[in-house]
């Protein structure tokens, strides 16, 4: 208690203190008896030890700090007093009305309550937030700038952006035709065949990416077919034709329609019965009764069956072995046989000296007979290039052959009526050049089927 | 004997041909898109020798391709692309059906698309070999530019065939390399030479079309998409050659005359200038503008003999062609509108005649009905009611057999009302005794610039030249004779009378005449003794040979015949006709 009175002394009785609170009295402090405790223990220090009036003091220095913003003895005088000379009458008036204006005027401009509240009444500065103001790695990036400056003063330019200025400036353009449909009105085309070549990249490169463009075997510029793409129509399809070449149009497709027809008619007679074929009453009756009706006659042919089997078994039972002077004459027979052909042989030989004028004409009747099948052969091939091939399921049908009849022919450019479809010429021209391979349309195949319903409507009317 | 039994259809021809399924499924694409990578690659299928050997002893037809072909297409960018784009599809499927759309746009922004740039310098490595193949392209573009705008073929498509057809006919015009045109019942034909190359193309006629349900088309779609591509190309090539800008711009002069009408009535601004193009009545802007086009001539060269011959021959021949391709140069048309304006346009361009129609039919007109200078009028009805007197009125067919005659036909058989010589096919070439008809040696007679005013006459006489030439050579030696008998006649005859003179006990009147030269004519002796050696020729022919001969000239004589009874029939055929007239007029 000593301490703390010791204490209070120092700190109050310093030379120019002023406390704030009027209450704080030193005289107060000293009371009562004090209380006996060892103070050789540190837990006494802290437990008996009266640090009130230390406490007191520095909240009270705190206060001060606050609310003037600094310690009231450390102020000048002038900051603190003024002279009180009264106040004149009229200023006091004035002042009145201008409080009243004030009030009134004030009512928009005064701040709300609840903003005075909240506003920041302590005049001491709010503390500094060290952290915020410092940097990680600050060291190292100071080290790094530096030296950077260092280099740029020498004039090296660091690797990074090397690399930026030698990187080859993006091409917009192209990228902006990568995206272009192919069939867009407007593209832009260039002289494709004027350049000779466009080898861009390190050939190795593309190699080894598999970017290189593959050679194109010569063999797939060769047509398939011998015929020309547009195939002109006959004179007689003009629109104002010539009298005979029309007619030899109109006997071509009349030509063509009767060989239709006589197929459909072989297709028809083959495929119509015959009429002793169909079933009379008396075949259908004895169909019903098939197996019905014992018959005698199959017993009789069972019976001939089992004597057939008797003979054939017999017949295996007879056949005796050869004796041992069979043989030796069968053997002999043979070996004399075999002789005579190979006389027969040499003789035939022999003679074939004399015929040799009949063996040379048959011979050079023989090599004509080859070479004309060559030939034969060889127009055909070449016959058959200017063919439709036969390339899938579907065989080639050449289209319907465009006519007008004579009374559809038009007199003038004005009336004509064309006849057919280009479409189908030119598709089916790429058929016919092997180009495609002739096709049936897909068929369509409904996978659920459809219900009918007959709506309530419609039932009422029907 | 002995070793491992060898496997049937490891080696040999069942290695060199891929069924089309094991194909794509090597490919991993599907059918469609197989179908298109062999389009656009030029690969076709093949029909193998042995079926059966091919098809492991299966006979069932199918289609096969070469394997080699095959794994030629493995390396094709074009497969990646395809395959991105069925992923493409797939995800966009995917985002519509869950209505993402910005997914859906995002997608659409970066739909995968692919060139065929590569393709074609692939396929044609030089440009000749390009414009060999160009007569498909023509026709499929020219087809595909005339379609409506129904869905049937993407829109985008349909335009872009538009522009290249435009292209086309506007170089034809400009080189004026155009040869034949004809009018048949499905399209209009025309023939160009271009760089020496003969490109035949079939034109449809407009609104002709009801589409066909047995085609696919997703096939022409496809042929038309790689077509475009090489129009294109071939297009650009064709007009440097001319130096013509590419893509092409109107003249400056003739362009500045087009301004004056009010433009926004027929199109929309981003389209009238293809439309103004389409109209064929501008002359295109060239790269170095000259005022005038030079002229190539031929070099000339010192030369002798026979060259110098074939040289004149040549040049007489270049200065024909000149003439024809100037053959309507200073002659004004206007076309009535019930005609092909399109068509005419263009094949009045393409020979140096100017052009012209109604404002209200299309774009591009130069002048109206009411020009004085107007030389033809071209209608195509029966009768019309204001008439200019200082012009033609002719029907339309008059230009194209014009063009086909490659001269100015009489225009009195193409005048209104007139019913008109029928229009015959220029693509037909009649070899030695074939059918001509009367039309057509009419053409040939005027070509050779004979006098037209007889006709009927001239006609008749060159039938009967057409078929007496092919005896005359055989009967050439035999009229020789007759001459010479003729002659000896003659002397007897002279002989006789003096004799005749001297018996009588007259003094004979001996005058002495100044003798004649005989007038021997080169040519004429040149041509007996042709005659004799070609008879000589064939007296010693072998017996085999003369049989050969004998057979050829018979087929020829066979041939002149069948002709004659073509003749005979259209000659009845007409005087029927004729009389039907008569009749009807009585």
């Amino acid at each position: 208690m000593a301490a703390a009175r010791r204490l209070k002394r120092v700190a109050v009785s310093q030379p120019g203190f002023l406390t704030l609170k009027p209450s704080l009295d030193p005289s107060d402090l000293v009371s009562g008896r004090r209380k006996r405790v060892n103070k050789n223990k540190k837990k006494n220090w802290n437990k008996h030890s009266d640090i009130n009036d230390v406490e007191e003091f520095l909240e009270d220095v705190r206060h001060q700090e606050r609310t003037t913003g600094g310690l009231l003895s450390e102020k000048s005088d002038d900051s603190l007093f003024f002279l009180d000379v009264g106040q004149p009458k009229k200023a006091e008036q004035k002042a009145e009305e201008s409080v009243e204006g004030k009030k009134r005027k004030g009512k928009a401009s005064r701040p709300l309550r609840i903003d005075l509240i909240l506003q920041h009444d302590s005049l001491v500065p709010p503390a500094k937030d060290v952290l915020s103001y410092q940097q990680p790695n600050a060291k190292k990036l100071r080290r790094i700038a530096q030296k950077a400056e260092q280099l740029a003063a020498k004039g090296v330019v660091p690797r990074r952006q090397r690399q930026l200025l030698n990187r080859r400036p993006v091409d917009r353009t192209a990228k902006k035709s990568a995206t272009e449909a192919n069939n867009n009105p407007d593209r832009e085309y260039y002289d494709m065949w004027g350049q000779e070549s466009k080898e861009s990249a390190d050939p190795w490169y593309l190699q080894q990416t598999g970017k290189r463009q593959v050679k194109r075997p010569e063999k797939l510029n060769e047509k398939p077919s011998v015929l020309p793409a547009v195939e002109v129509i006959a004179p007689g399809g003009s629109y104002n034709p010539d009298f005979l070449s029309h007619q030899a149009l109109l006997q071509e497709a009349h030509d063509v329609e009767v060989k239709k027809q006589k197929q459909e008619e072989k297709l028809e007679r083959q495929l119509a019965f015959n009429k002793e074929d169909k079933a009379t009453e008396e075949t259908v009756l004895r169909e019903q009764v098939e197996g019905l009706v014992e018959e005698e006659n199959e017993d009789e042919e069972a019976a001939a069956d089992d004597e057939e089997e008797d003979v054939a078994v017999g017949a295996i039972a007879l056949s005796e072995k050869k004796t041992e002077r069979q043989r030796k004459r069968e053997r002999a027979e043979k070996i004399k046989e075999q002789q005579r052909l190979a006389d027969r042989k040499q003789t035939d030989q022999q003679q074939q000296l004399f015929q040799l004028r009949s063996i040379k004409a048959s011979i050079r009747q023989r090599e004509q007979k080859t070479k004309s099948n060559q030939i034969k052969r060889k127009a055909k091939q070449e016959a058959q290039k200017s063919q439709p091939r036969r390339l899938g399921k579907l065989k080639f049908q050449p289209q319907d052959l465009e006519v007008q009849l004579s009374n559809e022919l038009a007199g003038s450019l004005r009336r004509l009526k064309p006849e057919g479809s280009i479409l189908k010429d030119r598709f089916k021209s790429l058929q016919k050049r092997n180009l495609i391979e002739p096709r049936d349309r897909a068929k369509f195949k409904r996978r659920l089927k459809v219900k009918y319903v007959e709506k309530r409507a419609f039932k009422e009317i029907t | 004997m002995g070793g491992l039994q060898k496997k049937k259809f490891e080696r040999g021809a069942a290695t060199n041909y891929i069924t089309r399924n094991r194909a794509r499924k090597k490919l991993m694409l599907s059918l469609p898109d197989f179908r298109r990578l062999c389009i656009l690659k030029g690969i076709y299928p093949h029909e193998p020798k042995h079926k059966k050997k091919v098809n492991k002893g299966s006979t069932a037809p199918r289609t096969f391709y070469l394997m080699k072909d095959i794994r030629f297409l493995l390396h094709e960018p074009i497969v990646g692309k395809f395959r991105e784009y069925k992923i493409f599809v797939r995800k966009l499927k995917k985002a519509y059906g869950k209505t993402e759309w910005s997914t859906v746009e995002r997608l659409r922004e970066n739909k995968p698309t692919y060139k065929l740039d590569h393709i074609i310098k692939e396929r044609y490595p030089s440009f000749i070999d390009a414009l060999r193949d160009i007569d498909d392209a023509l026709c499929m573009c020219f087809l595909f530019s005339t379609f409506a705008r129904t869905g049937k073929c993407h829109v985008q498509t349909i335009q872009l065939c538009r522009r290249l057809t435009v292209e086309w006919m506007n170089y034809v015009i400009a080189s004026r390399s155009l040869r034949k045109v004809f009018i048949s019942i499905k399209g209009i034909y025309y023939q160009a030479e271009v760089m020496g190359q003969l490109i035949t193309w079939l034109v449809p006629y407009q609104f002709s079309h009801d589409h066909p349900t047995d085609v696919d088309y997703r096939v022409m779609a496809t042929f038309t998409e790689f077509y475009t591509t090489l129009l294109g190309f071939v297009n650009f090539r064709l007009y440097h050659s001319l130096n013509l800008l590419y893509p092409p711009k109107l003249d400056a002069k003739t362009q500045s005359e087009l301004k004056e009408e009010d433009e926004e009535d027929y199109a929309m601004d981003s389209e009238s200038y293809l439309e103004k193009l389409s109209a064929l009545s501008a002359s295109l802007a060239r790269v170095v503008s000259s005022a005038e086009e030079e002229e190539a001539e031929l070099d000339q060269f010192p030369v002798e003999g026979e060259d110098m011959e074939k040289m004149e021959a040549r040049e007489k021949e270049q200065k024909q062609q000149e003439a024809q391709r100037k053959m309507f140069q200073g002659l004004k048309f206007f076309l009535n509108r019930e005609v092909p304006r399109e068509s005419l346009a263009f094949v009045i361009r393409c020979f140096g005649g100017e052009v012209s129609w109604d404002k209200s039919i299309c774009i591009g007109s130069t002048y109206d009905v009411t020009d004085e200078t107007i030389t033809h009028h071209i209608v195509d009805r029966p009768n019309i009611d204001k008439q200019y007197i200082n012009r033609y009125y002719i029907q339309p067919q008059w230009v194209y057999d014009c063009v086909n005659a490659k001269i100015l036909l009489p225009v009195e058989d193409y005048f209104i009302g007139v019913t008109l010589p029928p229009h015959l096919s220029p693509f037909v070439e009649e070899k030695e005794g074939d059918y001509v008809p009367p039309e057509k040696l009419k053409i040939m007679a005027l070509q050779r610039g004979e006098n037209p005013a007889n006709e009927q006459e001239e006609d008749n006489d060159e039938e009967e030249e057409e078929d007496e030439e092919e005896e005359e050579d055989d009967n050439a030696d035999e009229e020789e004779d007759d001459e010479e008998e003729e002659e000896e006649e003659a002397e007897e005859k002279n002989l006789k009378e003096m004799e005749d003179q001297r018996s009588q006990g007259k003094s004979l009147q001996v005058k002495v005449t100044p003798g004649k030269v005989k007038v021997e004519n080169p040519a004429r002796l040149e041509q007996e003794e042709k005659a004799e050696e070609k008879r000589l020729a064939i007296m010693m022919m072998k017996k085999k040979e003369k049989y050969l001969y004998d057979k050829i000239m018979f087929g020829k004589k066979r041939k002149v015949r069948e002709a004659n009874k073509l003749a005979a029939k259209r000659k009845a055929h007409d005087d029927a006709e004729k009389a039907k007239k008569k009749k009807a007029r009585k």
